[in-house]
């Protein structure tokens, strides 16, 4: 049996929840992170997540996906994926039927991402603040609206909020 | 009456990045006016209410403050750092803002330890808010003084060398007078050892603007081409390898010795306070320009408070 036909076998179809697909290979760790994957778990939701690593792709030519049963990951989430996985695509299924979402890069984004500055005041937990970043898209960098501080896209995953 | 500076009126001062040159000269300009008796402001702000949170101790920034407000007939309220004040039962800056709002302050003047507080506080409030130094990010109204100096030195900014040395890195002055700068048409080099070297974003600002600054290790390779020399002290701290802080320090302390092949016309600037990094011996030479930069603090902040409350014109 060919390889692709094997992979295929490995997960059926869902009726309803996500599929990240074009995720490079061996990278579904930092997209689950990012999508906080493990809060599901905490949450204990009644949801499925299969992680498909180092499957063939046309395009990528090996890739990982990630399944995700019973849940829609938020579009903000998926566009933050677009700053590090721009390839990146979301299919939402609902009833069996699918609907494609090409994540974009935004042009803020609020809350989600903690500033790498410590001394930031976004960063004080007894202040009623939200984190508030802008992209510089050229330079892939986002800035802190606080501080100034840059971060560069590539990095955005270690300073998800969890 | 001529209708209030719309620029100004009730805007916040929170970042040097958000004034352009024509607001900076405008500001410069005013205080040659209010400098040369050409207008006076005193009682200008007669009856408004300036609170001043100064949640981090400060001598010169506060006191200027204080007394631009005064000399402005302004009532002033508010604690001068931590200590007696509610911060040290662990008041927020949201809550000590919406609470000074609330008995009816005018312009909200704070110095803050995290960087963005007075963005923050700008959120939070209708006030206008001036930033007296938030962590080490920025100390805007510092920038416009020392602006102030060097015009003052000069007659002018453009065209001038002007070389920044010291904990560029963790010194608020620095950035925000670097922001400033990029207005005009000025040659500017960082001097500091690499590890205090200029914040990244503040590099990417300048170049932005079109500024690509010099970066140099060590004075004595750039001296003799400056116009201005702006001081800053480094501190032991920041450098994390003792014996790496006794190579450098002595790179970046300017005296008699380390000037010796610097222009007669020469002006050395200084944020203050000083510890050892800018010798006395310099004091009553041409060159010392810090005492009258200090000086400036007092008329430039009055100018400011008095074009964002729609004073006297």
């Amino acid at each position: 049996m060919a390889a692709p036909e094997r992979e295929r076998m490995l997960v059926s179809r869902i009726e309803e929840g996500t599929v990240i697909d074009h995720i490079p290979d061996w990278r579904a760790d930092t997209v689950s992170r990012v999508l906080r994957l493990d809060k599901l778990a905490r949450m204990q939701a009644d949801v499925s997540v299969v992680i498909l690593q180092n499957v063939t792709s046309e395009h990528l030519g090996r890739k990982d996906i990630i399944k995700i049963d019973s849940w829609h990951v938020d579009e903000r989430d998926a566009d933050i994926l677009c700053l590090v996985f721009p390839e990146i695509t979301v299919n939402y299924i609902d009833e069996g039927k699918v609907s494609k979402y090409s994540p974009k890069v935004p042009d803020t984004i609020e809350g989600r991402v903690r500033c790498p500055e410590l001394n930031c005041i976004s960063n004080t937990e007894r202040e009623p603040v939200v984190s508030r970043f802008v992209t510089l898209k050229e330079e892939r960098l986002l800035q802190c609206q606080y501080c100034d501080t840059l971060l560069g896209f590539e990095k955005v995953p270690d300073h998800v909020r969890t | 009456m001529m209708a209030p500076n719309l620029d100004f009126l009730g805007r916040d001062v929170v970042s040097a990045r958000d004034f352009k040159r024509d607001q900076f000269e405008k500001v410069l300009h005013a205080v040659d006016d209010l400098e040369s008796n050409r207008g006076s402001l005193d009682g200008a702000l007669r009856g408004k209410l300036a609170a001043l949170l100064f949640f981090e101790p400060s001598t010169r920034t506060y006191s200027s403050f204080q007394i631009a407000a005064e000399k402005l007939g302004m009532r002033v309220s508010g604690f001068a750092g931590p200590t007696g004040s509610s911060i040290t039962k662990g008041e927020t800056l949201h809550d000590t803002v919406r609470m000074f709002e609330g008995y009816g302050a005018d312009v909200f003047i704070i110095r803050h330890s995290k960087m963005g507080a007075a963005r923050f506080a700008a959120e939070n409030t209708d006030v206008p808010v001036i930033s007296a130094g938030d962590g080490s990010r920025e100390h805007p109204t510092q920038a416009m003084v020392d602006l102030y100096a060097i015009h003052k030195a000069f007659g002018r900014i453009d065209g001038l060398k002007v070389g920044m040395l010291g904990d560029l890195r963790y010194g608020r002055t620095s950035s925000s007078l670097a922001y400033a700068l990029s207005n005009f048409d000025v040659e500017i080099t960082f001097i500091a050892p690499e590890a205090l070297q200029m914040r990244p974003e503040v590099s990417q600002f300048l170049k932005q603007r079109g500024v690509t600054p010099r970066t140099e290790r060590a004075l004595k390779d750039v001296a003799a081409g400056l116009d201005v020399l702006y001081v800053t002290r480094i501190q032991k701290e920041r450098i994390p390898d003792p014996t790496e802080y006794e190579k450098v320090k002595g790179m970046y302390e300017v005296n008699l010795e380390s000037l010796k092949d610097a222009k007669p016309s020469l002006k050395v600037l200084h944020p203050l306070p000083r510890v050892d990094e800018l010798s006395t011996d310099i004091d009553e030479t041409n060159y010392a320009q810090y005492f009258v930069q200090a000086a400036g603090g007092l008329p430039l902040r009055m100018v400011l408070l008095n074009l964002i409350l729609g004073g006297r014109r």
